[in-house]
């Protein structure tokens, strides 16, 4: 019964080859999901250098122990140079946590350095990991109190580095969107130009069916079925084709945007379905699922516009 | 029924427009039979166009089953268009569909359910005396076949208003004698029917109301 239904004439099988399409929709959509992928990657890591152990300023404190300087400006004056800074950071509001390393943290930092010297009774620094609110930046007060308190106190702002590293971070990301949005419209150029080949193919039965009576919404509507459904299939495709691509890629990424606890162990996760997909962000994921009725839906309006200016041509 | 009020067509360009009709008016009612005379270029198939609203007017007011063509959105067109049987002198079948689907193809279009459809194709098939042939593509009939399953189709639906475009060309004097009482009949049952031809012998045989035209002018309308 449905096959007799479109005995119409309009032969959209051959009008509208259910090759040519697919492929090239599928192609677009791979192409949209790593620029998505760069994108989400982007984020991730933008996300972990302004929120997340790029954020810190350190805050050495040479000779701690010995007497704070006696002009300093605390209200209880405090006994050592590292007392008296560690106050001063303690009732700064911009400072959201202070921790001072500790011997050990200290020397397993250094440990590349003092085993090259050999030697093992340098005098360190305090070092104080100083963790700032995101929107907040301590100001020049900051560094000439601590220095009135303990002379030779040194503030290293790794937040310049890390915001440096975000702004590339989200330059990377307006490529990946300019580069999903060009995919777009090739995309759009790409149906439009097969569905106007169609039109041009079947334009004598096309001229006929409207002669009887055919709106132009059922001839739009059965053009647009076509090919929204073979754009919905090239982008499953490509979907599919895309996501080892994405698995992998996640993979070599998790270090960098992963917790050091959440990290995958290789191996274990390309036996496991769910571990496997863990591996992608969520919201790379939502995107790529979302990519195949993106392109149906996106195929779908393009042929509607497309066959209904075509249309305009008949009386 | 159709009334035309001062209607002129021209085609082609804005620059290279070619005046095919000039200031023609008529009042068809409905049930009417007409032949539509004149020689070749008198501008025939262009009036036919506009009642099939295949062709717009340039100028001028047309109004057909009561509907003011020139004001109307292309859905009421396309309704219109539903209620206007043609007949084409190039027959116009589509090569790949076969003389069923051909003919089945406005009651497809108008949504009918297949068991109609099947039945009301076999019965004006057989009337036009082709019922064997429902699977052959038209490429494999004769031209007199083929015009026969152009006029199957035209008037499967039993249109309101039909237009013919010499129906009778690739017809012997048995078959067009056969189908010129069928469209006297449909018209007794309230077609508006016009027949275009330049066959004076037929026109003579089958007398008529009659519209001539030459140049693209109305020379006569008789009553």
């Amino acid at each position: 019964m449905a096959r007799q239904r479109y005995h119409d004439g309009l032969a959209l099988h051959q009008a509208l080859p259910g090759r040519f399409l697919p492929f090239l929709v599928g192609a677009m959509t791979f192409l949209a999901a790593l620029a998505l992928a760069g994108g989400i990657a982007a984020h991730a890591l933008s996300q972990r250098w302004t929120h997340g152990a790029g954020a810190v300023t350190t805050v050495q404190v040479p000779n701690p122990d010995d007497p704070a300087a006696a002009n300093a400006g605390g209200a209880s004056p405090a006994a050592t140079r590292i007392h008296a800074v560690q106050d001063i950071l303690a009732t700064t509001p911009a400072i959201t946590a202070a921790h001072r390393l500790t011997d050990a943290e200290l020397r397993a930092l250094l440990a590349p350095w003092i085993e090259q010297t050999g030697d093992g009774s340098l005098p360190l620094p305090a070092v104080i990991e100083v963790h700032i609110a995101p929107t907040r930046n301590p100001d020049n007060a900051l560094l000439a109190r601590l220095q009135a308190s303990a002379p030779g106190t040194m503030v290293e702002h790794d937040s310049v580095w890390s915001d440096r590293l975000a702004a590339l971070a989200g330059s990377l990301q307006a490529c990946a969107l300019l580069a999903v949005l060009i995919v777009m419209t090739v995309a759009v150029c790409v149906v439009m130009a097969a569905t106007r080949a169609g039109l041009q193919t079947r334009r004598q039965a096309i001229a006929l069916i409207h002669s009887l009576g055919a709106t132009d919404g059922y001839i739009s509507g059965r053009f647009s079925s076509r090919v929204g459904l073979l754009a919905l299939g090239g982008g499953l495709c490509g979907g599919v084709l895309a996501l080892p691509m994405l698995l992998a890629m996640s993979h070599l990424a998790a270090p960098f945007t992963a917790t050091t606890d959440t990290l995958p162990t290789m191996g274990m996760e390309w036996r496991n379905p769910r571990m496997l997909l863990d591996l992608l962000p969520h919201a790379l994921l939502w995107m790529l699922l979302a990519l195949p009725p993106a392109a149906g839906l996106t195929g779908w309006i393009t042929t509607q516009l497309t066959v209904r200016a075509w249309l305009r041509r008949l009386p | 029924m159709f009334r035309l009020h001062d209607v002129s067509y021209a085609y082609g360009g804005s620059r290279t427009a070619q005046a095919a009709l000039s200031h023609i008016s008529l009042d068809v009612p409905q049930g009417e039979f007409r032949w539509l005379l004149g020689p070749s270029g008198a501008g025939k198939s262009s009036l036919l166009s506009i009642l099939a609203l295949e062709a717009q007017a340039s100028a001028g007011m047309v109004e057909i089953l009561g509907v003011p063509v020139m004001q109307a959105r292309r859905g009421a067109l396309a309704r219109l268009r539903r209620r206007i049987g043609a007949v084409y002198q190039d027959f116009r079948l589509l090569p790949d569909l076969n003389v069923f689907d051909n003919v089945a193809l406005p009651l497809r279009l108008q949504h009918r359910a297949e068991a109609e459809i099947s039945h009301e194709v076999h019965a004006i098939m057989k009337w036009v005396g082709l019922e064997t042939r429902l699977d052959a593509l038209p490429p494999q009939l004769s031209g007199g076949e083929q015009q026969r399953v152009a006029i199957a189709r035209a008037v499967i639906y039993r249109p309101a208003l039909l237009v013919a475009d010499e129906p009778t060309n690739a017809l012997d004097d048995r078959q067009a004698a056969r189908l010129l009482a069928m469209f006297h009949r449909l018209a007794e049952l309230g077609t508006t029917i016009v027949v275009a031809t330049h066959n004076d012998s037929i026109v003579r045989k089958y007398p008529a109301p009659a519209i001539e035209l030459a140049h693209g002018h109305l020379v006569r309308d008789y009553r």
